[in-house]
């Protein structure tokens, strides 16, 4: 009789105490969290319309200038200028690549491209996020598809240099930002000719 | 007077056999599973280091104070479960306070549940000892890991991204040694480490 | 098409993604037990089997039991437990039923809840949301990949344990470690072959 009771009074402290650890951890990073989540979401896109933010004004800076759209379940993001800016995503070499594309109000330049989420290898494929080989994108026009050359030899309006000895990488990111152009651009062309 | 000197030694001595005798990784061989894949980065490597502590010393202040109530026929489970709680908070506070490191090193914050050490610890330690030895034998054990996972990233780092803590520490014109942030220099760094601490050692096989 | 998806997470599950040479989870056994091929290729069974079945069983209490209740927040704690779960029943089953496998196999199944692996495999089937029939391939392929990356080491080990001469510091956990390591090397030649979501 005792060891049962020994076993209830164990089983109601432990939980309680568990219990307590969890309500209590998740009350308190759970806005956290979900803030920080948004702010990244949101620096992303502001980033990518070339907009200038500081750190602690992003919401602010995002509220003023950005406008939230949805059609079809596509959810994308219209500035004054009437530049547009949708969130992307695909396979990568490693894993998943995503992040924000950017485009002009003619739907045909791009205007920027920012990457949230990449696992490429260090030191190469993941050189696809930094800031100078991203800026190549910028003016960019990608009605035909943009193409990935070896570096130096693109001239045309629609070529990107891949990263030398991360060709893999290099491919896999063109094909994710050509195939999303492809498939948002028309609903956007639809959403915004009304 | 003579009581409270026997304390401190046996204190001194459960903090020292946990930092070097007993050292989960060295010796005992724990804990390997996230010491390679986490140790590409020292600021991965603090983090990592100061989760699992912290982890150590919730159970192994809640063990030790439990440790007359827990039934023994359910004591693995009970391990079990009070790992994965703290575990839990470790993974909720990261994700809230450092996002970037929380998304570097994320599955492998969920996986300190299955790190050896701490159920090594919990069932050889903290399920017969006070308070007081338990949670010292944590903070030595935490120390332990946090230290030799901070030495191998600080080698991975320092050859695979020329940096330490994001600083560049290599001149500008070092060639970068890839596998270094890659899953085989991993290996291969961890088990200098395992030859230098065991020749050191004197240990011998197994 | 389905079949090409579950092709590519099954083949990168092996290959370029092993949960052991990519990942490096699953190692404290690979330290123990890949000294011989017996051991080693014991284990892998076990966790091809165990692994298999936990992943089956979390992924419809997941998502079907805590992601309608949005309990998500201590799938942690209940993935442990099934997983703890699992494991027991099946010693008992062996036991009782099939005492030569249990004769064969026993002593690794208490050694696999702790195993890194077996609680991955769920966590990742969360992160990367996979549905039913891709955690299946997933599981499968990665226990698969564990159990070629033991088997591999520990064919290694065995035969260098009998040509070399390792100094005494490295003996052990020391060698199987750089075995591992040309390993994992050798496995990055397979990278490239499929892209992972």
């Amino acid at each position: 009789m005792k060891d049962k009771i020994l076993m209830i009074v164990f089983v109601l402290v432990l939980g309680s105490i568990l219990t307590t650890a969890l309500v209590a951890v998740n009350y308190l990073t759970t806005p956290v969290i979900v803030k920080n989540e948004e702010i990244a979401t949101k620096s992303s896109i502001l980033k990518a319309l070339n907009i200038r933010f500081d750190p602690g004004n992003v919401e602010q800076i995002f509220a003023d200038n950005v406008e939230v759209r949805q059609r079809n379940g596509t959810t994308y993001y219209l500035t004054k200028e009437d530049n547009i800016a949708f969130p992307y995503s695909g396979s990568g070499l490693w894993g998943p690549i995503s992040g924000i594309i950017a485009i002009a109000p003619d739907l045909e330049h791009l205007k920027g491209i920012t990457i949230i989420r990449q696992e490429e290898t260090p030191g190469l494929g993941s050189r696809i996020a930094e800031a100078a080989y991203l800026a190549q994108f910028q003016g960019k026009v990608f009605t035909k598809g943009l193409e990935l050359v070896q570096p130096g030899r693109g001239g045309r309006d629609n070529q990107i240099d891949s990263i030398t000895g991360a060709t893999m990488t290099s491919d896999a990111f063109i094909s994710i930002i050509n195939e999303n152009l492809k498939e948002v651009v028309p609903v956007i062309r639809q959403g915004e000719s009304q | 007077m003579k009581s409270s000197t026997l304390a401190k030694g046996q204190n001194l001595k459960t903090f020292l056999n946990g930092v070097w005798r007993d050292h989960p990784i060295f010796s005992m061989i724990l804990g390997i599973c996230s010491a390679l894949a986490v140790s590409n980065k020292v600021e991965n490597a603090i983090a990592m280091g100061a989760g699992v502590t912290f982890v150590l010393l919730a159970t192994g202040l809640l063990i030790a104070m439990l440790r007359r109530l827990i039934p023994t026929r359910v004591r693995m489970i009970t391990y079990m479960i009070v790992i994965a709680t703290f575990v839990i908070v470790v993974d909720r506070v990261l994700k809230a306070l450092f996002p970037d490191i929380s998304q570097a090193i994320g599955p492998y914050v969920g996986l300190i549940i299955t790190n050896c050490i701490i159920m090594g610890r919990a069932e050889a330690f903290y399920i017969q000892n006070r308070i007081g030895q338990s949670l010292i034998d944590a903070l030595a054990n935490g120390f332990g890991y946090t230290y030799t996972l901070v030495s191998v990233a600080v080698v991975r780092e320092l050859l695979g991204f020329g940096t330490i803590l994001g600083f560049q520490v290599m001149p500008e014109g070092f060639t970068k040694w890839v596998v270094m942030a890659m899953a085989p220099g991993a290996f291969f760094v961890l088990a200098i480490f395992i030859w230098i601490g065991r020749s050191l050692a004197g240990m011998e096989e197994e | 098409m389905l079949a090409v998806h579950l092709l590519t997470i099954f083949l990168a599950a092996i290959l370029t993604h092993n949960i052991a040479l990519t990942y490096l989870l699953g190692m404290c056994p690979f330290i123990s037990l890949s000294r011989s091929l017996r051991t080693a290729s014991g284990m892998g069974f076990a966790v091809i089997f165990v692994i298999t079945l936990t992943a089956l069983i979390n992924w419809p209490i997941y998502n079907l039991i805590l992601v309608p209740t949005g309990s998500t927040l201590i799938y942690y704690v209940v993935f442990i437990i099934v997983i703890a779960a699992t494991v027991q029943l099946v010693e008992m089953i062996m036991e009782r039923f099939f005492p030569v496998l249990q004769a064969a196999f026993g002593i690794f199944l208490p050694l696999i809840t702790v195993n890194c692996t077996v609680l991955a495999v769920s966590l990742f089937m969360v992160i990367r949301k996979y549905n039913f029939a891709s955690t299946i391939v997933f599981a499968v392929g990665s226990a698969l990949g564990w159990t070629l990356a033991i088997v591999i080491v520990a064919a290694i080990n065995e035969k260098l344990k009998l040509v070399g001469d390792i100094p005494k510091g490295m003996r052990g956990p020391g060698i199987i470690m750089v075995t591992a390591g040309i390993l994992a090397l050798s496995f990055l030649g397979f990278s490239g072959m499929v892209n992972v979501q």
